[in-house]
């Protein structure tokens, strides 16, 4: 009669043992590899720095900057309102309790886009929502927004409209002192007078 | 007294079921193709990792064929695979990487020791591929840096551009902080501008120049 109890008992514990065979569950959630591939070939995963531009001149509440590069280059010149997030403490509690917040847009910054598409990769496989990519990075900002190139006259309208907000959102990052500068940027104004002939030169 | 305990028989044909079905559970349950390999941490530091990295100076040696082990895969889609490839480069778009037969192959592509490159039409396509295969544990899988864009450039000129390094990202190509703080461009200029406003005064013509 006991036996039976033992018996039983002893294949419980065996299975219970079992368990610790079974693979530790990450202490991520994660999403499927296939998900994350799909994720990635969303051409909606970038941003253009002109959308970034607007979105902090029009002071948008949702908007979220991420500056991936390092501290030193943080410390120098970032993005404003940017957060500073190094790539390899990415998985910090402190810094992974920024994103995923409902209502907020990350967008993840460095010098180009490589190293804020990695973080947005490692971020995106915890399944974390709304993250983006600035595409281009600080190279373009500085290429399209701190200097902006004006189109050739060729160039569709939408071009010289994109320039005139461009020219406008330049001004805003880099303060009035550059109007200065294209005022300035005159051809060199070389002041030739003509020569008089004197009155007395001739004869008669 | 219960009533199972007047057939011990029973027990044990129970219990026998029990541990069949639990066994035919775990057998038949069905193994995902593809599972990370590399957990979070693993998978950052993977990306400081050199060797995962193929820079354009090694293609050199594939296209010679001298490189037998190296094959390229274009990530772009079929359309753009069409219009220009690296010679000898086979075509699986982005989309299509993981579906069986083509993990099947990068199997084994691995089991043979073969390096996998991938590359997109930049570096930032190829990225996100890239990284996912490390992270499902294709340790053979690289990405060439500068990608398509930056292998035209230099194709016709064959080896003496290669080193040419604009293929490397992450850099800062500007100095950022100097157009922030506004002044330092513009003043330069207008110093420059007005220095080279030149004015030639006219010669005063001597009064008793000509005459008669």
């Amino acid at each position: 009669m006991n036996r039976n109890y033992i018996f039983l008992t002893l294949l419980m514990l065996v299975l219970a043992a079992g368990t610790w065979l079974l693979k530790k569950p990450s202490e991520f959630k994660q999403i499927k590899p296939n998900d994350l591939l799909w994720e990635m070939i969303q051409p909606t995963r970038y941003v253009t720095t002109d959308q970034v531009a607007k979105m902090i001149i029009q002071k948008d509440p949702s908007l979220e900057l991420i500056d991936v590069r390092s501290a030193n280059e943080y410390n120098e010149f970032t993005l404003p309102n940017a957060i500073h997030i190094a790539l390899d403490s990415i998985l910090n509690s402190a810094n992974t309790m920024y994103f995923g917040i409902k209502g907020m847009n990350v967008v993840f910054i460095s010098n180009d886009d490589i190293k804020s598409d990695q973080a947005w990769v490692i971020s995106k496989r915890l399944g974390y929502k709304s993250m983006y990519v600035m595409k281009g990075g600080l190279n373009r900002w500085y290429e399209t927004i701190l200097d902006p190139q004006q189109p050739p006259e060729t160039a569709p309208k939408t071009d010289f409209e994109m320039y005139a907000f461009r020219k406008g959102a330049q001004l805003y990052f880099t303060g009035a002192q550059v109007e200065t500068t294209s005022t300035q940027k005159k051809d060199k104004l070389t002041i030739q007078r003509k020569r008089k002939a004197s009155v007395a030169s001739g004869g008669c | 007294m219960h009533v199972h305990e007047l057939n011990p028989k029973k027990t044990l044909i129970v219990l026998v079921a029990f541990v069949l079905l639990l066994l035919i559970g775990f057998l038949t349950m069905k193994k995902p193709l593809i599972n990370y390999q590399l957990d979070m941490k693993q998978s950052i530091e993977m990306l400081y990792d050199s060797n995962a990295y193929f820079h354009p100076s090694k293609l050199v040696d594939v296209l010679n064929k001298t490189e037998q082990k190296v094959v390229l895969i274009d990530l772009r889609n079929n359309f753009e695979f069409g219009q220009g490839a690296i010679p000898g480069a086979e075509n699986i778009s982005t989309v299509d990487l993981t579906r069986e037969e083509n993990i099947e192959r990068l199997q084994e592509f691995q089991k043979q020791g073969v390096t996998v490159v991938f590359y997109g039409e930049d570096q930032l396509e190829a990225n996100g591929p890239w990284m996912l295969f490390n992270q499902l544990g294709f340790n053979n899988v690289k990405i060439l840096l500068g990608g398509y864009n930056f292998y035209r450039e230099w194709q016709d000129s064959a080896t003496d551009s290669l080193m040419d390094d604009s293929y490397i990202r992450g850099v800062p190509r500007y100095d950022f902080t100097e157009v922030a703080a506004g002044s330092i461009l513009s003043d330069e200029e207008q110093n420059t501008d007005k220095s080279s406003i030149n004015i030639t005064r006219r010669k005063k013509p001597a009064v008793a120049s000509g005459g008669c």
